[in-house]
């Protein structure tokens, strides 16, 4: 059999192809936990800063909080993504301006919906569940917030991160039982701007008026 | 009776292989909403009956009762609904749900619903007539903002009207007057749970778009499980790293 092996070389091409495959192997095992870790990471950061925030911020006026919340949500999450994947196709007709106030005119959005609930998730727990690499940039963090008093049902959370070009790792989408924030806005500002033939101006007159 | 058994067995095969067969997930595709002039009308109405009527009374609601009787009022609630659960889990041939909804309808009727034995430990997925619909195929269809009763698929207030008109005919009528009675204690204990969820979607700029949204993701969550979250999930997983890019 070793003769056999000899002669025509086999063995070496099969050391050669399995340390090969290994070597490729251990370089996408090492990038894809390091991707998990730092948004498992990101993700917790963000709900304890949150849950300090609900208690620091009780006393301070309305517009002083909002400012607090403001500044916490620039640090986790990619606006400049939301901005996109909420607007579709229309986007690239915006200018520059009108793509900074809507940007502005949906973090307010954002600071709003997370002041309405930030007071009872200081009472709530968090509970990591397992995470997931999705593709090539996308990472899955999944996670269930827990009522001791059970007078709020569990609540299933998903994480959508992915890293920015400063290599920090951002919060692209947040799922509610499975309903999808990015989703939800998209349907809110397509469905204004296809009313308006496309118009920005309109659509950010529209947002100013509701808030 | 050779002829009912010989029916049902017939029913039974023809549901089983429709079961295997199902796999109408158009989860991607916009929902259709060729009346949302009049459905903007209806949104507006349902608003205003909110506002004034319904949103006053769920706030007296929590203040004024306490929450361990509101538990047992919302628990009594949902097992008044279990035999809907019960008969189109058997429809839809998930075995599973059908003997456990039948298990804990039959422990907690025994307060009449008002407590739970279980403790909400068991997980019982809810199953209406349109989600039987759904697995046979039938297309979820246009959306509909129904009065008093809110945002629905076609499909799904088929489902609703056809669910209630079964539970009319085998309950009797004491059941039926009180199922009457039991309608608009259903809204208020509804609206108490989502006041939050409403109130923001109010306040937002553009809140039929809104609640239409929520409504559908929910809803096709509900009726197509894990399936349609990752179906959903794989093609915003497209989208989303064609925006990384």
């Amino acid at each position: 059999m070793k003769n056999f092996y000899n002669s025509i070389n086999i063995q070496k091409i099969l050391y050669i192809t399995f340390f090969s495959l290994l070597y490729f192997q251990l370089l996408t095992y090492k990038a894809y936990p390091d991707n998990i870790k730092n948004s498992e990471m990101i993700v917790q950061q963000m709900i304890a800063d949150a849950k300090k925030h609900a208690l620091k911020t009780i006393k301070l006026s309305p517009k002083e909080r909002s400012l607090k919340i403001e500044k916490l949500i620039k640090r986790f999450i990619n606006l400049d993504f939301m901005a996109r994947a909420t607007t579709g196709s229309f986007w690239k007709k915006a200018t520059n301006t009108q793509k900074e106030k809507y940007k502005s005119a949906l973090l307010k959005q954002i600071v709003n919906t997370i002041e309405e609930h930030l007071n009872t998730l200081a009472t709530l727990s968090y509970k990591p569940q397992k995470s997931e690499a999705r593709g090539k940039k996308l990472v899955y963090v999944k996670g269930i917030i827990k009522d001791h008093s059970k007078k709020i049902p569990d609540v299933n959370l998903l994480w959508k991160l992915a890293e920015n070009k400063k290599g920090k790792f951002l919060v692209l989408d947040l799922e509610i039982e499975g309903i999808s924030l990015v989703s939800t806005h998209k349907a809110e500002t397509m469905s204004i701007l296809r009313k308006n033939r496309g118009n920005f101006n309109a659509l950010l007159n529209t947002f100013s008026k509701g808030q | 009776m050779k002829k009912l058994s010989f029916s049902f067995s017939y029913l039974f095969i023809l549901l089983f292989v429709l079961n295997g067969c199902s796999n109408n997930l158009k989860t991607s595709a916009e929902i259709t909403d060729p009346f949302e002039d009049l459905n903007r009308n209806i949104f507006a109405f349902n608003k205003s009956v909110d506002q004034n009527i319904v949103s006053p009374i769920s706030d007296s609601y929590v203040k004024t009762v306490p929450y361990p009787v509101r538990k047992s009022i919302t628990n009594h609630l949902k097992w008044m609904d279990t035999p809907t659960t019960i008969v189109n889990s058997a429809l839809q041939v998930d075995l599973e749900n059908t003997i456990l909804a039948s298990a804990k309808f039959m422990l907690n009727g025994l307060s009449l619903g008002f407590y739970d034995f279980d403790k909400d430990e068991t997980k019982i997925h809810k199953k209406d007539f349109g989600s039987t619909l759904a697995k046979l195929n039938v297309p979820e269809g246009p959306f509909l903002m129904v009065p008093f009763l809110g945002p629905k698929t076609t499909r799904h207030f088929a489902g609703t009207i056809s669910d209630r008109q079964s539970l009319g005919n085998v309950s009797s009528d004491s059941v039926n007057k009180l199922s009457l009675v039991e309608i608009p204690i259903n809204l208020v204990d509804k609206r108490t749970k989502l006041a939050n969820n409403i109130d923001n979607i109010y306040e937002s700029p553009d809140p039929y778009s809104k609640i239409k949204s929520y409504y559908i993701q929910n809803r096709r969550k509900n009726v197509y499980g894990d399936k349609y979250l990752e179906i959903k999930n794989n093609k915003s997983d497209l989208e989303f790293e064609k925006l990384l890019q």
